[in-house]
């Protein structure tokens, strides 16, 4: 079995980075936003790999489905799905590649340095923290005021936009008095 | 050829016509027709007295005359005074054939914009100050102005029909058989029909260059609001989020091969323009080579829903030159008729503008059940369900069938009324309709006038002006009846003025089948197979279901019509839908359009 | 019971799914063309097999062999991509579904769902159905063409809309139940459907589905009078029929979903004195009639959303999203909180 799972999570991986890094070299906004879909799809199966589906779940929902269906929606609104054929920043590319190697190597000597890893195969009644249930009592107990503090957060900010677009149309309005008044 | 009409000519002007000579001199002369002839100089100051002073606030038709002989061309305007009623008040401005220029009355009367567009594309005739003199009806491809009576097509044979080479030795022929295919074009010289497409797109969004709508959705040039960097700002709305959608030809809900360009922000329209002329076959051509009673049938095609609305027109038309009267019994056949058109034609518009909003045919396909019902009749009378052909020249074809009006009367009486009140039951409430109608495509009464609109549109704007009320032809002032008037303009009143227009026209309807004479005439005199019409000019209009449809026929004393000319209520009436688009949803101009009620075979003609 | 056992059944059990959900959406069409036909007092197709039984076999011969064209300018593999994000979503649904109790078939125990018991499932759901837009937006952005663009659009701010409401509607329900596992949530109505606990939300969730799945009166993105077909005004062949497909097959799917959150899922609809006098009625003698009680259910509720269309005119867009945030929203909220109250004051 062990094999099977390493199996899937290489193929899964494989598939995470390639889709990973087409979406940044995709000339299409689109495209580059449907490569993210599959990004964000196959990190649901990772976190299902490790026993947690209702992150999973959320995952998708959340990612996959609510928000990058707004990034198309703005996307397509604004028709700026097709960038153009020229670089407008010739020295980002190579800039991009060497920060990436560098964080890679990073990441591989903080990873060797730490101490050995250990498979060890829980049986799957025994993982609990996965769950909805357990998640629920999380959030609403230990994590009770950073998560309000949150959401009172994601509220001003909601707030703010709204404001911020009322504003325009304000000023849309004066505009139009004074086309009326000349 | 005697083109000019031969009537005694009006020496003196009378009625509200004396003040003009008083006012403007010279200017204006009394022609050979009830009416004036205006010197085109001082056309539009004329036109505005005749406006402002005389009451004629309502512009119905617009047409010229081509006269070969003496090498004029004649501009025919008839105006109306909808609040006193009445005749039509009849003006002309004459002007030589090259080169015929005549000062536009746009501005007097916003109604005139389709129908200057119109007489310059068949006639040729330049308005002076019209913001949009293109081709309306005919494609930037054509060459010439056809109802000039000096244009031939390819393969021109004669000038009026009967051809004499349909029937060489006396045999049918057709002249298709002998014209190859696609020979029978001619292009302008400077015109490469390969790379139309692309024109004819291009010349609608000039339209949206060059203009800016100002806020009634009227166009203005775009000098005139030009900021201190020379942009126009509708250039700046093109260039940020404005999306150009054609709503057509080929569209499910333009009722026909009718094309709405529509500037889009987002779902709001900044503009529309309509584009017609895809069913277009010059059908005033056609009608000027056929004899008079060849045009009868050809009248059916015009409003095909409608036909026997049409007929009517076009009989009154040709009855007054010929000074008939049918008998008595014909006439009330006649009204029935008509008022049986009218009901079919209402179900029908209230049934498809359910579609237009969105129900799966439901209602459309119980509005059309009733008219099944109709057509049945019609069948039984005519022969035909749609092409009708009944009405001729001081009467009608034939008589009704044994228990024709007993089969009316049960339709009549028992179930209509209660199959209107059906509809009006299901879809008046409905909560949809009511927000998707109620405020939408909003036409003031001041602006109904203004663009000449016709019939239910003119009347759901609260202008109570019905030409059976207002000029009562045939047998109409014997029965009792209400014009029906809504006063919002909206999408909504439009949709119950239709309902109370069957309403009434069921009442009228119980009248004429209560007094009926049981036996009488069909035909005054003896059955022609070539009217004789004496020289002469006539406007005959009726209101048809879909408003004012006038015809205006000259005649020169032989056995065809000299011009004939079709005042089309689903053509002007488009005139308003630009206005009443603006600043309403996409899904607006839809039930808009359904509205107003077109049949592209009249729009087009 | 071994591995290779459970995962034949597994297999079996989605092959015949599938064979399922493909014949009910061929069926589905048949059924709404007849039934809009009595509605409109017209006959509806009957002329292929005895009362067209057989229209949606010729319905599918002629959509394979019609000339597949895709727009020059149209982006390819998107363009290719988009039926099958439109078609797979709405199968994949049906995982959780229950659709009967379990069976036993040669000795061995067979639940009759694809996956049982999974403690996400309402989420699970909610997952999907906020992926299954994807297929529609893609269609109307890759067909370049403004009709069918527009009604991309339109699509995904309805679906995201929409959304909302509709998992506040579920998050009333699952306050009550207490679990996100619908075969649990199934079980617990053998007294009392969720519909009568629960009217608010099921009306509301099923007004949601209604606009999640583009069903008139919220047919926005394919609005013919306005944008002739909308999203798939470019689409012919079989593309064209896997839009159809998906369409179809998400109606089967919302009454499903509807039928197992609010009416009793499989169990039978019948009162309890009929099952006490004839107990083999019930699901818990016979299992086999467990699916059998729901599909009748996603029939009758199928028969609804073809009434539902051939009654009623489409909304107009922009109203149809202030529906959505300021009379949906707010009163599913409310839902919430008094549910919320309810269950905490009765402990």
């Amino acid at each position: 079995m062990l094999n099977l799972e390493i199996i899937i999570f290489g193929a899964l991986a494989l598939i995470t980075v390639v889709a990973a890094v087409m979406m940044i070299i995709a000339r299409n906004a689109v495209h580059s936003a449907l490569f993210l879909v599959v990004v964000m799809s196959s990190l649901a199966v990772f976190f299902l790999g490790l026993w947690a589906p209702f992150i999973a779940m959320v995952q998708v929902a959340l990612y996959a489905g609510a928000i990058m269906v707004l990034f198309l929606f703005v996307i397509m609104l604004l028709g700026a799905e097709r960038a153009g054929a020229r670089l407008l920043l010739a020295w980002q590319a190579p800039l991009a590649i060497g920060l990436t190697v560098l964080v890679v190597l990073l990441g591989a000597l903080l990873l060797l340095n730490t101490a050995p890893f250990e498979v060890v195969d829980l049986p799957a009644a025994e993982i609990t923290e996965g769950t909805a249930e357990a998640i629920g009592q999380a959030l609403y107990s230990v994590w009770l005021f950073p998560f309000e503090a949150v959401s009172i957060l994601l509220l001003v900010a909601m707030i703010g936009a709204v404001v911020m677009t009322r504003q325009e149309t304000r000023q849309e309005a004066r505009d139009e008095r004074k086309k009326k008044s000349l | 050829m005697a083109a000019k009409a031969a009537a005694a000519p009006v020496a003196e002007l009378t009625g509200p016509l004396a003040g003009l000579k008083e006012k403007f001199g010279e200017a204006v002369k009394p022609g050979d027709f009830e009416g004036v002839v205006i010197n085109h100089d001082r056309l539009v100051e004329v036109a505005t007295y005749i406006r402002d002073e005389l009451g004629y606030d309502y512009l119905t038709s617009v047409t010229g005359v081509d006269y070969l002989a003496q090498n004029e061309m004649e501009v025919v305007y008839h105006v109306l005074n909808t609040r006193a009623g009445g005749a039509p008040l009849v003006f002309k401005a004459r002007t030589p054939r090259e080169n015929a220029v005549v000062p536009s009355l746009i501005t007097v009367w916003p109604g005139a914009d389709f129908q200057e567009r119109e007489a310059w594309d068949l006639l040729g005739i330049k308005f002076e100050g019209h913001p949009y003199l293109k081709r309306i009806l005919m494609w930037e491809g054509f060459s010439g102005h056809p109802l000039r009576k000096d244009w031939k097509e390819a393969y021109y044979e004669q000038d009026v029909k009967p051809f004499d080479s349909r029937w060489p030795g006396g045999h049918h022929r057709r002249a298709e058989d002998r014209v190859p295919y696609a020979d029978n074009v001619n292009f302008p010289a400077d015109f490469d029909p390969t790379v139309y497409t692309a024109q004819a797109d291009a010349a609608v969004y000039e339209r949206f260059k060059n203009y800016e709508v100002d806020e009634r959705g009227q166009f203005v040039p775009k000098e005139a609001v030009k900021d201190e960097n020379g942009n126009g700002k509708f250039q700046e709305y093109l260039e940020t989020d404005e999306l150009v959608v054609n709503l057509g030809p080929q569209h499910p809900s333009t009722h026909g091969v009718f094309r709405m360009v529509v500037a889009l922000d987002g779902e709001k329209i900044m503009h529309l323009e309509p584009v017609m002329g895809y069913l277009h076959r010059n059908h005033e051509k056609i009608g000027e080579r056929n004899t008079y009673i060849q045009n009868m049938p050809f009248t059916d095609r015009l409003d095909y829903l409608s036909s026997m609305s049409n007929n009517f027109g076009y009989a009154l038309a040709v009855e007054k030159l010929m000074k008939v009267t049918p008998p008595e019994r014909a006439e009330y056949i006649r009204v029935i008729m008509a008022e049986l058109t009218r009901i079919c034609n209402h179900v029908w518009a209230i049934g498809f503008l359910l579609n237009d909003l969105g129900a799966f045919f439901t209602p459309a396909l119980y509005a059309i059940e009733e008219r099944e019902l109709i057509l049945d009749l019609f069948e039984a009378v005519s022969g035909s369900r749609m092409m009708c052909n009944y009405f001729r020249f001081g009467g009608v074809a034939r008589d009704l069938p044994v228990g024709w009006l007993e089969t009316c009367r049960e339709l009549v009486f028992n179930r209509l009324p209660k199959k209107v009140d059906e509809l009006d039951y299901f879809l008046s409430e409905n909560e949809i309709i009511r927000a998707r109608c109620e405020g939408s495509g909003v036409l003031t009464g001041d602006d109904a006038v203004k663009y000449s609109t016709a019939g239910p549109v003119l009347r759901a704007s609260g202008v109570a002006y019905d030409v059976r009320r207002a000029e009562p032809y045939s047998i109409y002032e014997r029965f009792e009846f209400d014009v029906a008037v809504r006063n919002h303009g909206d999408v909504y009143d439009r949709y119950l003025i239709r309902l109370d227009e069957v309403r009434q026209s069921l009442r009228i309807l119980q009248q004429a089948l209560n007094q009926i004479p049981e036996k009488g005439e069909i035909q005054a005199g003896k059955k022609q197979y070539s009217a004789r019409v004496p020289a002469g000019q006539a406007y005959g209009r009726v209101e048809g279901p879909k408003g004012e449809l006038g015809f205006y026929v000259v005649s020169d004393g032989t056995a065809n019509p000299y011009r004939y000319h079709i005042r089309a209520p689903s053509f002007i009436n488009l005139t308003a839908l630009g206005p009443m688009s603006v600043g309403q949803k996409i899904a607006d101009a839809v039930i808009i359009l359904g509205s107003i009620d077109i049949v592209l075979g009249e729009t087009d003609r | 019971m071994d591995v290779g056992i459970s995962i034949l059944v597994w297999l079996v059990l989605s092959i015949v799914l599938v064979f399922m959900l493909l014949t009910g959406f061929a069926y589905t069409t048949l059924l709404e063309r007849r039934v809009i036909a009595r509605f409109q007092s017209r006959v509806g197709p009957n002329r292929a097999g005895p009362q067209g039984l057989l229209q949606p076999l010729a319905d599918g011969v002629k959509l394979i062999f019609k000339e597949e064209i895709i727009p020059a300018s149209a982006d390819k593999v998107t363009f290719i991509l988009a039926p099958l994000l439109a078609v797979i979503p709405a199968i994949v649904v049906f995982a959780v579904i229950p659709f009967g109790s379990s069976i036993e078939l040669f000795g061995v125990k067979v639940p009759l769902t694809l996956a049982p018991n999974m403690n996400v499932g309402i989420l699970y759901v909610l997952a999907i159905t906020s992926v299954s837009v994807y297929g529609i937006v893609l269609a109307g952005w890759a067909s370049n063409s403004k009709y069918s663009m527009l009604g991309g659009l339109r699509s995904s701010a309805q679906m995201i809309s929409y959304e909302l409401a509709m998992g506040l509607s579920l998050v009333a329900l699952v306050v009550v139940a207490g679990t996100l596992d619908l075969n649990a949530i199934v079980e617990q109505q053998k007294q009392v459907w969720y519909f009568f606990l629960q009217p608010f939300g099921a009306i509301i969730f099923m007004i949601t589905a209604l606009a999640e799945v583009n069903r008139a009166p919220f047919d926005m993105p394919e609005a013919e009078q306005e944008l002739t077909s909308g999203y798939n005004t470019e689409y012919s062949g079989m593309k064209f029929a896997l839009f159809y497909m998906a369409e179809y097959i998400k109606m089967i799917v919302i009454s499903a979903l509807s039928v197992t959150f609010f009416f009793g899922g499989y169990r039978e609809p019948l009162p309890l004195f009929l099952t006490q006098a004839l107990p083999f009625l019930s699901v818990d003698h016979t299992p086999l009639l467990g699916p059998l009680y729901f599909g009748l259910k996603i029939i009758a509720l199928l028969i609804v959303q073809v009434w539902v269309r051939a009654t009623l005119p489409r909304f107009r867009y922009d109203r149809l999203m202030k529906f959505g945030w300021l009379v949906l929203l707010p009163i599913s909220l409310a839902w919430v909180m008094i549910t919320a109250l309810v269950v905490l004051l009765r402990g």
